[in-house]
């Protein structure tokens, strides 16, 4: 599992609401909301005024929820739930909001902060100071439009900002500045393979549509107090965010999840996007619904999808299995309530991790009329030729290409394809191909696909397992987004050449990878024959009669039987307890092999 | 921390004058010194005063609202800066309606303006009466004030003082509070467009603050294509013939000028007093050469319809901010009571026309009403702007030229040539509909008969266009007692036409000036015109510190080169009955097209002339002449216009 630094879980933890400096105490005084869009119900009903609303239920004990949850799991009984699923499709439409990288807010120069002192980067205009106005910061076009090409959307040379009115203490304006009627980017799409996690119904791979994406602002954090405080941090407000839309046409729920995981996976490899889900800088809310197979399934339409339920949308669910389970909860119980008769309100729901089911915050009626308006202090967006030629040809190579060369060429696995590309922002790859490379030049004749597999096995597997005191914690090997290490690509490949001749034994091998690792932490200049020089670990093949004196202590009458009554698995046993002998590691398994073969037909002779 | 000037609810202007007695209306003026190189304001209006919703840093910022009452502004408006490095100083803040929303300036928490007689119980106007009646009663020279449907023409017509709203986005309106963005310009109020003008040039600059100011290199562009349409007319025009020849052209004439009179401006609505004051101005404009036409602006009954959606329905998003959150009067108890996020704070610090115009904008947003009447409203005021386009000779330099489809335009319109009806340079029209009205009949309107006062500014505010409020007095037979008897004019031009529309402003007021010295002195002077030219002159001259000496013998210069002697106008009669244009001098087909043949409706100019040749003895004793009146209207103390 990824090791997370203090710094990226203090982000999550208690809503991000962890204190950077002082004292944990502080934070018994203090209710926490989650980030972004936290607690949004969009309504300006205000909801606590008798205090009993629906996510206000009392807390229940961790261990009691789970053992409910357990209980709750036997009585459903899964063999109903899998027939009616057989006459139930389930359609579900994905909006993922993201946070852009950018060094500046949407509308003013303010810069753009994560865990700074609170309000202390605000500008006028962040505070709707009376006269104030916006500027467009055209910087922040440059990662929206790159996300934007990177999941296949059509961008609008000419987009406008629309003023989305509801009352909120986080929206200072009263209104927030988004794309409504003519967004910068529509009709993409994106394609999920097998490997993302996709459900097995959707076969190999599953093209999704995406309607748009609008760049809009982000709100201010709240931080709740006892006594119906509420304190407010505007260093948010204003940052810009990109909201993407999918078409309703996911019908399963881990493929829901995947289609997340796979956009965040994109937004990062384009650099596009601050932080990862579980860190706050994404947040979907998804639209659900059920309609029957036998096609008089619904009348609703969607997105231009026709035939379809009337749906219901979850909000602000920030992880991925949160995604998936807020699906499942919530098909579940449109199912249960159709098939008892029963009619589904359009509403918006609410999710929290843990339960089972979905909870209605407000119905139709609670809706507030946003009144879209255009803003009339913006002028629109034109987004030039130039731009977007200079981005779409200095685009990164996207994680499925990537990973198509890595499986193809280098013979790794989709698996480790996947991890490699995922880990430290593409830099884990970086490194791979540098080690690969120096690889091919000790051994210019090896087939790649044989050498991308062994430094594959190394770079994501043996140097993954090492870790010290005082590494950094988030990015122990040092790994930077070029392919830098605290382990030398060189290093490490002549370390390879050293096993692949048989020159050290894979004991050795990962010895002395430590070695360099922590020689890399101490930054000490070493190579691994300095280092296999001064632990005296060159390999020297065992003689024969040392074979021969270990195989007769591990043989034994009755496995020697055994293993002429045709039992040869147990041959394997026996070399297995050969290597345990040797400590040193230099049990060469095939000549162990041949000699207990031979010291066995000897014995069976005499 | 005590305001009692604020709360009271006569002062004129509250705060300003805060500071002690009325002689005393002024905080004492730190000699500033103007920053090198740039342009100064004139001495007499250093000290101006400033309309409360145009933020300044030492004063509070009140826009007249309970909600910002206490409200310091954390920063200066652009425009104040500007006019700070000018050499000015802020005199006081203004009251005003409450975020400029109405017309009477009745709609302020500080109480509504009403002053000393001739203005007591009578209306200055709004929403920018405090500084027209600031700069009326001579409390200061200058007053900034906002326009966003007509707030600084309306006061200056009804308070008879001159006011100005630039062309959209000309002076920044960062700190600005705004009412309707897309509509708020800042305007000057000031005694004279000469002070509208050195105000002007000294305001109007690009400010990267504010998104909706215009670059400098917009700017240039504007000025480029205003000077290409220029020459185009004037090509045109001289190819037609209709065009007065340049090199005799005399530097105070209108010769050249074509006045648009728009037809649907003569509703049933306006008063007697008022059309004959636009009558006079139009004749004024005429003997000096002149040439009137009347023009068709069929979108402007529907223009006030447009403006009220649109201003309240930006009005309402605007004013959402103003939670008590941040800044503002908040009211006590929860933010939640009442069951509505900030419901009893908002219901506390707004007045009611403020909460009027809010529920208007939110429901004309609504998604129930937005086709109806947003969406109609815009499409309304691009009709009124492409009215404007196709009557301006100048191209509108904000949009790419626009073929007018004759199918599409209305039959009523009349035609000058085959492309089209006939084009002219400025619109000249009444600012408002009647003079000042009594506020007791005021309160017992309704809101909707309120906003009919708004019907002739409304048009140049939709179409951003720059306006001018020339003040007129009404003529005898036609004042009421104890009333003061102004009717505004209102000169409009094309986009980024400003200095054109202060320019034809500058010699409407010096002509109106001058008929009014006439009609003080004698009228055996009457028959020679070019005594009343001289004596503007000469005012002009002394404004501007010219020698009289020079002035002589510029003009002797003059009348010996027997200027005026070779002009030769056609006198048309207005009936229709002969062709405006010789016939002989038609364009070619390629060019222009024909002329239609059915008689336009235009009425020629034509001015009585002195083409004898003269003396230098006879020179001399008219410049004489023209001396002795000009002493004596000094000498008088002068009435005020």
């Amino acid at each position: 599992m990824a090791r997370f630094t203090p710094v990226v879980l203090r982000r999550y933890l208690f809503g991000g609401q962890l204190p950077g400096r002082g004292c944990l105490r502080q934070l018994r005084h203090r209710q926490t909301t989650q980030s972004l869009y936290s607690q949004r119900h969009h309504t300006t009903l205000v909801e606590d005024v008798d205090g009993n609303a629906a996510w206000k239920d009392a807390p229940v004990a961790f261990r009691k929820q789970l053992k409910g949850e357990k209980k709750l799991k036997k009585a459903q009984g899964k063999g109903k739930r899998s027939q009616s699923l057989e006459e139930w499709e389930l359609t579900v439409g994905i909006e993922i909001h993201a946070q852009l990288n950018t060094a500046r807010k949407l509308f003013s120069s303010a810069a753009s902060t994560i865990d700074e002192e609170p309000n202390s980067h605000v500008a006028l205009f962040d505070v709707a100071m009376p006269g104030s106005q916006p500027i467009f910061q055209k910087e922040t076009l440059i990662p929206a439009v790159r996300a934007a090409l990177a999941l296949n959307c059509d961008i609008n040379r000419t987009s406008r900002f629309d003023r989305k009115h509801y009352f909120h203490w986080d929206q200072p304006s009263g209104y927030q500045i988004t794309q409504y009627y003519e967004p910068f980017a529509k009709d993409g799409y994106i394609t999920l393979y097998a490997h993302d996690g996709i459900a097995k119904e959707d076969g190999d791979s599953i093209q999704i549509g995406i309607k748009q994406i609008q760049m809009e602002q982000d709100t201010a954090k709240t931080m709740s107090q006892p006594g119906d405080i509420h304190l407010l941090d505007f260093n948010r407000v204003g940052l810009p965010l990109i909201e993407i839309i999918t078409l309703p046409q996911i019908h399963h729920p881990s493929t829901a999840a995947a289609l997340v995981r796979k956009i965040q996976t994109i937004l990062e490899s384009v650099d596009a996007c601050v932080l990862g889900m579980q860190s706050g800088g994404l947040r979907a809310d998804v639209n659900v619904s059920v309609s029957r197979r036998d096609g008089f399934g619904g009348s609703h339409e969607y997105g231009g999808v026709k035939g379809l339920g009337q749906r219901t949308e979850i909000k602000n669910l920030s992880s991925f299995k949160a995604v998936e389970d807020a699906i499942i909860a919530e098909r579940d119980r449109q199912i249960d309530t159709l098939e008892a008769g029963g009619v589904i309100e359009g509403e918006t729901r609410g999710w929290t991790i843990g339960e089972k089911t979905t909870k209605r915050l407000r119905g139709k009626e609670g809706e507030v009329d946003y009144r879209y308006m255009p803003d009339p202090d913006i002028a629109p967006v034109v987004i030039g030729a130039d731009l977007l030629h200079h981005l779409q040809h200095s685009m990164p190579v996207l994680p499925d290409e990537e990973i198509n060369t890595l499986v193809e060429e280098y013979g790794l696995t989709a698996k480790d394809a996947m991890s490699l590309t995922s880990h430290d922002n593409g830099g884990r790859a970086e490194y791979f191909y540098n080690v690969v490379d120096d690889y091919m030049k000790l051994i210019p004749d090896q087939d790649l696909s044989t050498a991308g597999r062994l430094c594959g096995n190394w770079v994501l597997h043996e140097m993954g397992g090492l870790s010290h005191p005082e590494a950094n914690e988030g990015n122990p090997l040092g790994i930077t987004d070029t392919g830098d290490c605290l382990i030398k690509a060189t290093s490490l490949a002549h370390l390879l050449h050293l096993l692949i001749g048989k020159k050290i034994t894979g004991k050795t091998a990962k010895k002395v990878l430590a070695e360099l690792f922590e020689a890399g932490i101490q930054n000490v200049d070493t190579g691994p024959e300095a280092i296999v020089d001064r632990l005296g670990l060159w390999y020297t093949p065992l003689s024969n009669r040392e074979y021969v004196d270990m195989a007769k202590t591990v043989l034994d009458a009755n496995v020697m039987e055994e293993i002429l009554a045709g039992k040869t698995g147990k041959l394997n046993f026996l070399v297995g307890q050969m290597m345990r002998m040797d400590t040193e590691g230099s049990v060469d398994p095939q000549q162990a092999t041949a000699v207990l073969q031979k010291l066995i037909k000897e014995n069976w002779k005499s | 921390m005590s305001r009692p000037a604020a709360r009271s609810a006569e002062g004129s202007i509250h705060r300003v004058l805060s500071h002690g007695l009325p002689s005393n209306a002024f905080i004492p003026n730190n000699p500033k010194s103007t920053k090198a190189g740039l342009l100064a304001l004139s001495p007499f209006q250093r000290d101006f005063a400033i309309k409360d919703n145009i933020a300044t840093t030492p004063f509070l910022t009140t826009c007249a609202s309970r909600t910002l009452q206490w409200y310091q502004s954390p920063f200066e408006a652009g425009v104040v800066q500007e006019l700070r490095q000018r050499g000015g100083s802020v005199a006081g803040k203004t009251n005003l309606d409450e975020f400029g929303m109405g017309s009477h300036s009745t709609n302020s928490f500080f109480g509504p303006v009403t002053n000393e007689p001739p203005f007591q119980g009578i209306s200055v106007g709004g929403s920018s009466g405090g500084s027209a009646i600031a700069v009326a009663t001579e409390q200061c020279g200058m007053a900034l004030g906002t326009d966003t449907g007509g707030s600084v023409r309306l006061p200056a017509a009804y308070t008879g003082v001159t006011g100005f709203k630039p062309s959209y986005g000309y002076i920044s309106r960062w700190g600005v509070i705004p009412y309707a963005n897309s509509l708020d310009t800042v305007g000057i109020v000031a005694s004279s467009t000469l002070l509208i003008e050195s105000a002007f040039q000294c305001s109007s600059h690009p400010d990267s603050r504010d998104p909706t100011s215009l670059t400098e290199d917009t700017r240039r562009r504007i000025k480029v294509s205003l000077r290409r349409s220029k020459r185009r007319e004037r090509e045109r025009r001289l190819a037609l013939g209709e065009l007065g020849d340049p090199i005799i052209e005399e530097a105070n004439s209108l010769v050249n000028l074509r006045v648009g009179v728009p037809m649907e401006y003569n509703i049933e609505e306006l008063e007697p007093s008022v059309k004959r004051v636009w009558r006079s101005a139009l004749e004024i404009l005429q003997d000096k050469g002149a040439t009137l036409v009347p023009i068709s602006l069929p979108n402007t009954k529907h223009a006030l319809s447009a403006y009220y959606v649109l201003a309240p329905a930006e009005a309402a998003s605007n004013l959402s901010k103003y939670d008590g959150v941040r800044y503002g009067t908040r009211a006590d108890g929860k933010d939640g009571a009442g069951g509505l996020l900030y419901s009893v704070t908002r219901g506390h610090g707004f007045g009611e026309e403020v909460k009027r115009r809010i529920l208007l904008g939110s429901y004309t947003l609504s998604s129930e009403a937005r086709d109806n009447y947003f969406l109609k409203a815009q499409k309304v005021r691009r009709l009124v702007q492409q009215d404007f386009d196709r009557v301006f000779a100048a191209e509108n330099p904000l949009r790419p030229t626009q073929q007018f489809d004759l199918s599409n335009m209305d039959e009523s319109i009349p035609m000058q040539d085959k492309l089209g009806p006939p084009q002219v340079d400025v619109i000249v029209c009444p600012t408002a509909p009647t003079i000042a009205p009594d506020l007791e009949d005021v309160s017992n309107q309704t809101p909707v008969d309120n906003y009919m006062n708004d019907v002739f500014t409304v048009p140049a505010s939709l179409a951003g266009l720059p306006a001018i409020s020339v003040p007129f007095t009404v003529p005898r037979g036609f004042r009421k007692l104890d009333h003061p008897n102004y009717a505004g004019i209102q000169i409009i031009g094309q986009f980024g036409d400003d200095l054109r529309v202060i320019d034809v402003a500058k010699r409407l007021e010096a002509l109106r000036d001058a008929r009014l010295m006439l009609s003080i002195f004698s009228n055996k002077f009457a028959a020679n015109r070019g005594t009343l030219d001289l004596v503007r002159r000469l005012m002009q001259a002394e404004k501007e510190g010219d020698s009289v000496d020079a002035l002589r013998a510029l003009y002797l210069a003059e009348r010996k080169q027997g200027a005026g002697a070779r002009l030769q106008i056609q006198k048309i009669p207005g009936d229709g009955s002969s062709r405006p244009w010789p016939g002989t001098k038609r364009l070619s087909w390629n060019k222009y097209g024909n002329e239609l043949t059915a008689p336009p409706t235009i009425r020629g100019t034509h001015e009585c002339r002195d083409l004898r040749p003269k003396a230098d003895a006879e020179i001399d004793q008219e410049f004489q002449d023209a001396l002795d009146i000009w002493e004596q209207i000094k000498g008088s103390g002068g009435e005020k216009p």
